[in-house]
């Protein structure tokens, strides 16, 4: 009598772990990197989460990206601390608006995501948008869970204009590993 | 290995989604801006108390010098670019003085001794009174 069970797992599953393990490591060597200000990192975790949606599609992702802030949580120290709170708001916020702008901008097809018209949004776009969402979701459950004072809004547009430059260059930056990777001769 | 993993060919760095996107960003920046940021300055307004009662309410931007008559004498106060402080008072301890500038709705300084104190006023106060 066998007492185990075998969990049978997809191809999907097995890219899911090796790319939310990628995420992870970025995430905590990010998390490493001293700030200029509090709430402002350069994204470089977010760039894995971009280049999942442009080759894999949004569920995968999905995936990649709570699987991140839940073990890069775990790993750092701060699961269920406001820090990971802010930075599960700001994900899940970021997911969200990449979701449709990604419905709007790409179709499915065999061989992953193509573009729809030449009016979607590419990396850059995608990246500027994954970014401010990402702010603006932090900073709602900074301002009403943690601190709800009227002070911290002033911050606010300073914060947002930071996050869209560096989403901006994490796009760029996504856009750059792209390309690397479709003349890649091992994926041709 | 699998046969071919999925490719996305994205010719340009910019699309003219992008561009879209950026004009929409550009302008959620200033609505952001302009909604947290406007009344950072004008229209800032700070009233001066004398013996408990409003002795004038001035404009935090039309710098002057005000030398207001309390209990105890002359208390000097000092307008100056969306900014106000006690410049001298005729109190023992100076501690109106020592308060030094004052920018944020709602900050005061008081010389009781003199029972002169200014407050800056806010639009919307989050407190009637703050103790220490």
């Amino acid at each position: 009598m066998a007492l185990t069970r075998t969990i049978k797992t997809t191809r999907d599953d097995h890219l899911v772990a090796a790319l939310a393990a990628l995420a992870i490591t970025i995430h905590i060597a990010e998390s490493a990197l001293p700030s200029p200000l509090p709430g402002i990192k350069p994204g470089l975790a977010n760039v894995v989460t971009l280049l999942v949606l442009c080759r894999y599609g949004w569920r995968m992702a999905v995936w990649v990206t709570l699987l991140r802030v839940l073990v890069g949580s775990i790993l750092i120290g701060t699961f269920l601390s406001p820090t990971f709170f802010l930075s599960a708001s700001g994900a899940i916020a970021s997911i969200l608006v990449l979701g449709m702008l990604y419905a709007f901008s790409y179709k499915k097809s065999p061989g992953g995501p193509q573009l729809r018209s030449s009016w979607a949004i590419g990396p850059l776009g995608l990246g500027l948008a994954a970014a401010m969402a990402h702010m603006s979701g932090q900073f709602w459950v900074a301002y009403t869970l943690f601190v709800p004072h009227p002070g911290i809004l002033t911050l606010f547009p300073v914060l947002l204009a930071l996050a869209s430059v560096l989403g901006i260059v994490s796009g760029l930056l996504t856009r750059t590993v792209l390309t690397r990777l479709n003349s890649d001769p091992v994926n041709h | 290995m699998p046969t071919s993993l999925p490719k996305l060919r994205i010719s340009s760095w910019i699309t003219k989604g992008d561009v879209v996107l950026l004009g929409f960003a550009i302008a959620i920046l200033s609505g952001v801006f302009m909604t947290f940021w406007h009344n950072d300055g004008h229209g800032a307004e700070v009233v001066v108390y004398v013996e408990g009662k409003r002795w004038a309410r001035l404009d935090l931007f039309q710098n002057q010098e005000l030398h207001v008559h309390g209990a105890l004498g002359s208390s000097h106060i000092r307008v100056l670019n969306g900014q106000v402080r006690f410049i001298d008072s005729p109190c023992p301890n100076k501690l109106c003085v020592h308060t030094g500038w004052l920018s944020q709705g709602g900050e005061n300084a008081t010389c009781l001794p003199n029972r002169v104190s200014v407050q800056i006023l806010q639009s919307d106060p989050r407190f009637d009174s703050i103790n220490f």
